[in-house]
């Protein structure tokens, strides 16, 4: 090496040192917002028809608004304690008024004529029907898009399920961008006359579900359907000028090269083969301002459910414009909610800018909300006591009795819609036998678990569904009694838990979980001399195993996803993916599905509770607690209050200066 | 030879190796991270089949799993395209890559202009007070340092920094201050490292004849140990640059979540855990580049520094 390169060298190195330490140092200021808060870990999306999860709901809800919004009674500062849950009811946001007619199948939303997307175009009744059917469209591919199942038919638009009859659109392989399910390529609607479907391929006997899945989803997209066309929409980037008549008959299909040995006469190459969402979905914006939806069954929840976000309208224009997922980026979105994006920082934080043209926007107080992502419950902790957020929703459980102690009415905490149960898996020698599984349920001393675990004031679980829903009184479960559990297993064959096979309590390795386990391992070794091991394993691998049914006993948690006890019944039917312990009951489906089908509101939810008392006989969960909510709030935050969701809309929330001066709070 | 040529050869040979060594590692990683139970769609309110199906065509997972290793591998290499990220679905894994590099970058910068100053400084002056109060002192600083976890180091820093003396805020990222203490806790085992390097060069230097021959013309201590002494002990010091960058730029994962830096430590175990395949994969090149990146130039700038060294 020369010797100038050498000498030269550390002066480069210093030079590159100062340059680096500059670059690391030039920090963009950024003003600190009116209001910020722990809005837990980063969203997997701010697109409603694909969210899931607590932190996109509040998101969501400060972005976007659906035709209800859920909101207090007036004047609920003066009705309830500052303790107590106040109720929230869906009511009109989008929609001014709705009627639901009389046997409860169909609402007609009237949409307010000031409602406006935040570039000024007015929110129609069509936007709705667009938005729904993205959501619904298999390609969106949204999590939630089976929330969207109780309007009639959309189920089968999101499952492409088409039979001979079915009006259909056959979308055909000419979009703008074929990755982009909008805008769509050229529709043929039309009815089908025929399905060939060619010899069901044979599964291997050893095939697991998914695999028997696969090869039939496949065999499906060989099928051809011959459709006889009715009209065609085509769309602005089909080169191709097929010649198309009216009343021709088509055949297409999704997968026409494997389908020329079923039909080979040729078919045409189909992207979707779905039912005409227009003529079969239950939606139709009947003017710019009159939406009309009809349901499957009368869902008295229902106008819950439009005040959720996978409800929620998008705008067409965006979304079409800059696709999915760049419509979602600050600089993009159009939304018509009490705030916008103002910016997005990958794990840091959504920085939300009041919305001038929503509707109700002089009754929004807050000028900027930061809503931080924060990974660690310490860091909460941190920041809130650092006057660096205001409100945190996030606790360390194991600091719960400090933070009662020293933090005293800015610790809220209230009864909330959740449940932490134990799975069983009834497939289990042993643990398939009704006896074994109640002689466990009495065995749990609950009181002591919520006393003494968890410490946060949760309530025992004497049943399934919480406490709190209007209407509904839950069904009579059993307290703790040792006595009456040893019995029951002994009339089960396990005198003295002799002869049971070992029993293992799996669950996903976090402190807490693993302290309940333990306390229910000793409980149930002490009353019933049953041995237990425990088994704690990372998050994935217990989803997996506990959908797989590998595990005897499983720990479990359940946030009902709109205020009825419906939503804590339906998981646990033959069919459902959420049963998860291979527990049928013919009573129990039929009760629910009956249930769905009732428009009487009292028959209904006696039907819903005798299902949950065949739950509690049959004991394929064994309920543990109902889980109180949990929150710091500092006292200069007004216009926030606790309610059985846990739900927080920023819109309501605002800043008493004056409290937050005179504790000098360093800003 | 021509030393440029030379020096070119070794550099193409180099990155040669460099490009099978992440080839290699990104196969490997690819497949194991499949073989691992649970999916990125995996989540306690399940998803009807139907829908789980859709979800999968999204990303291609229907198709058998050495096309989508093919698929993936090609827009990688060929592209740089990483593929949309799984779980953070707004955005894919490169603008993820290109938002918490420059922020882990920061605080790695920043940690390390720390642990040069404090450990090089505390170094010279445990050497020259060999024996000393300081000396000791020091040391016994710079084993703590050592040996101290970063976590509770952070935490102690916290209770003592930010809710006695109240000087910084507890966490976050947008500010010098918000800086200084995850900084902080980074530099102190580079700089505990540091400063007992320093002192072990130094010590072996101030016996030699060159700086009794400067103590001898007089000059002032000052200048002996400034101008002559630590030049001379500096070299280990430089060597040690090259790991500890690397290792400053990818270690602080517990430090990340303790505050709140959206750098990219905590990126890679969150999305190895909630198993974001293409995240996760992207995060493994990442790192692995920069690691194979760090210990070129590390080996280069010996053969500048230290005449001795050939490279090879």
């Amino acid at each position: 090496m020369s010797h100038p390169v050498r000498k030269a060298f550390p002066w480069l190195a210093i030079a590159l040192g100062l340059a680096a330490l500059t670059w690391a140092l030039a920090f963009e200021r950024l003003p600190t917002a009116d209001f910020t808060y722990d809005n837990g870990n980063e969203i997997q999306t701010a697109d409603p028809a694909k969210a899931t999860g607590q932190p996109e709901h509040r998101v969501l809800n400060a972005l976007f608004e659906g035709l209800l919004r859920s909101m207090p009674p007036e004047r609920w500062q003066d009705k309830f304690a500052p303790g107590e849950n106040v109720p929230m009811t869906p009511e009109p946001a989008m929609a001014e008024r709705y009627e639901v007619s009389p046997d409860g199948l169909t609402y007609t939303f009237h949409l307010r004529k000031d409602a406006q997307w935040s570039n000024g175009e007015s929110v129609m009744a069509e936007d709705f029907a667009w938005s729904w059917r993205r959501t619904l469209h298999p390609e969106t591919a949204g999590k939630y898009a089976y929330q969207l199942y109780y309007l009639k038919g959309g189920e089968e638009y999101n499952t492409a399920h088409v039979d001979v009859g079915t009006e259909v659109e056959v979308e055909l392989p000419t979009r703008r961008d074929p990755l982009q399910p909008f805008p769509r390529g050229t529709l043929l609607l039309g009815k089908v006359e025929e399905i060939r479907k060619g010899a069901k391929p044979t599964v291997p006997a050893d095939a697991s579900d998914e695999q028997k899945e696969r090869i039939e989803a496949k065999w499906k997209d060989q099928w051809v359907y011959f459709v006889r066309l009715a009209s065609i929409r085509r769309s602005g980037w089909d080169r191709a000028r097929h010649r198309f008549r009216k009343g021709d008959l088509m055949a297409v299909s999704k997968d026409p090269e494997q389908s020329q040995f079923i039909y080979a006469g040729g078919t045409l190459r189909a992207l979707h083969i779905l039912p005409d969402f227009e003529s079969t979905v239950g939606v139709k914006a009947e003017s710019t301002q009159k939406l009309v939806v009809t349901l499957k069954a009368p869902t008295p929840f229902f106008n819950e459910l439009v005040a959720f976000y996978p409800y929620f309208p998008v705008n067409r224009r965006c979304v079409e414009d800059h696709g999915s997922p760049n419509w979602t980026k600050p600089e993009n979105m159009v939304c018509n909610g009490p705030f916008t994006m103002e910016f997005r920082r990958i794990r840091d934080r959504i920085r939300f800018v009041k919305n001038p043209l929503y509707w109700d926007a002089y009754n929004v107080r807050l000028e900027t909300v930061d809503a931080l992502v924060v990974r660690s419950e310490t860091t909460t902790l941190n920041m809130f006591l650092d006057d660096q957020i205001d409100w945190g929703t996030q606790i360390p459980v194991s600091m719960l009795p400090t933070i009662k102690k020293r933090l005293g009415t800015q610790f809220k905490t209230a009864p909330e819609l959740t449940v932490y149960f134990y799975r069983i898996n009834t497939t289990r020698p042993g643990l398939d036998n009704p006896l074994v599984r109640r002689a466990l349920n009495l065995a749990i001393d609950k009181k002591n678990i919520c006393d003494v675990v968890t410490q946060a004031g949760d309530m025992p679980a004497t049943a399934v569904v919480p406490p709190g829903l209007p209407g509904y009184t839950s069904a009579t479960g059993s307290e703790f009694n040792p006595e009456a559990a040893r019995k029951l297993l002994e009339e089960a064959g396990y005198p003295g838990g002799q002869g049971l096979p070992e029993v293992e309590i799996m669950y996903n390795d976090l402190d807490i979980h693993k302290t309940i386990a333990e306390r229910v391992q000793q409980l149930w070794r002490e009353n019933l001399g049953i041995k237990t091991r425990l088994r704690g394993i990372e998050w994935n691998s217990y989803l997996s195993a506990q959908d797989k049914l590998d595990y005897s006993v499983c720990r479990a948690g359940w946030v009902g996803d709109y205020p009825d006890p419906n939503t804590f019944l339906d998981m646990w039917t033959s069919t459902s993916g959420q049963n998860q312990t291979g527990w049928k009951s013919k009573p129990f489906d039929q009760l629910i599905a009956e249930a769905g089908r009732e428009d009487d509101p009292q028959k209904r939810l006696q039907m819903l509770h005798d299902a949950e008392q065949i739950l509690l006989d049959e004991s394929p969960i064994l309920p543990i607690y109902w889980r109180v909510s949990k929150n710091l709030v500092k006292p200069h935050v007004q216009g926030w209050f606790l309610n059985a969701q846990d739900t927080h809309p920023l819109n309501l929330i605002w800043i008493d200066k004056h409290v937050r001066d005179a504790a000098g709070v360093r800003r | 030879m021509n030393p440029l040529v030379e020096t070119l050869l070794v550099v193409g040979k180099r990155l040669g190796w460099m490009l099978l060594t992440l080839w290699v590692v990104y196969t490997f990683s690819f497949f194991l991270m499949r073989a691992v139970p649970g999916g990125p769609f995996a989540s306690d309110k399940k998803v009807p089949p139907a829908i789980q199906r859709q979800l999968e065509a999204r990303y291609h997972m229907d198709e058998p799993l050495p096309m989508q290793y093919v698929r993936h591998l090609t827009n990688a290499a060929v592209f740089f395209d990483f593929g949309p990220s799984m779980r953070m679905e707004d955005y894919t894994v490169n603008e993820v890559i290109a938002q918490g590099f420059p922020v882990s970058a920061t605080l790695g910068i920043i940690a390390l202009v720390l642990a040069l100053l404090f450990g090089m400084t505390a170094g010279v002056i445990s050497a020259v007070r060999r024996n000393t109060i300081f000396d000791f002192g020091f040391m016994l600083l710079a084993t703590v340092g050592i040996a101290v976890p970063n976590f509770v180091l952070a935490s102690l820093s916290i209770i003592l920094i930010v809710f006695w003396l109240q000087l910084v805020p507890a966490a976050g990222w947008g500010s010098i201050q918000q800086a200084l203490l995850p900084a902080l806790c980074v530099a102190a085992p580079y700089a505990a490292y540091i400063a007992r390097l320093t002192r072990a060069g130094m010590l072996e230097v101030l016996n030699l004849d060159y700086i009794r021959t400067a103590y001898a013309k007089g000059l002032a201590p000052r200048t002996v140990i400034v101008k002559h002494a630590l030049r001379g002990a500096i070299l280990p010091v430089v060597s040690y640059i090259g790991p500890a960058t690397a290792g400053i730029l990818t270690g602080s994962l517990v430090l990340e979540r303790i505050f709140n830096v959206p750098g990219m430590g905590s990126f890679f175990i969150d999305a190895a855990m909630q198993r974001d395949y293409t995240l996760a994969l992207g995060m493994v090149v990442v790192y692995t580049a920069l690691l194979l990146v760090m210990n070129t130039l590390v080996d280069l700038s010996y053969a500048i520094i230290d005449p001795r060294v050939k490279m090879e």
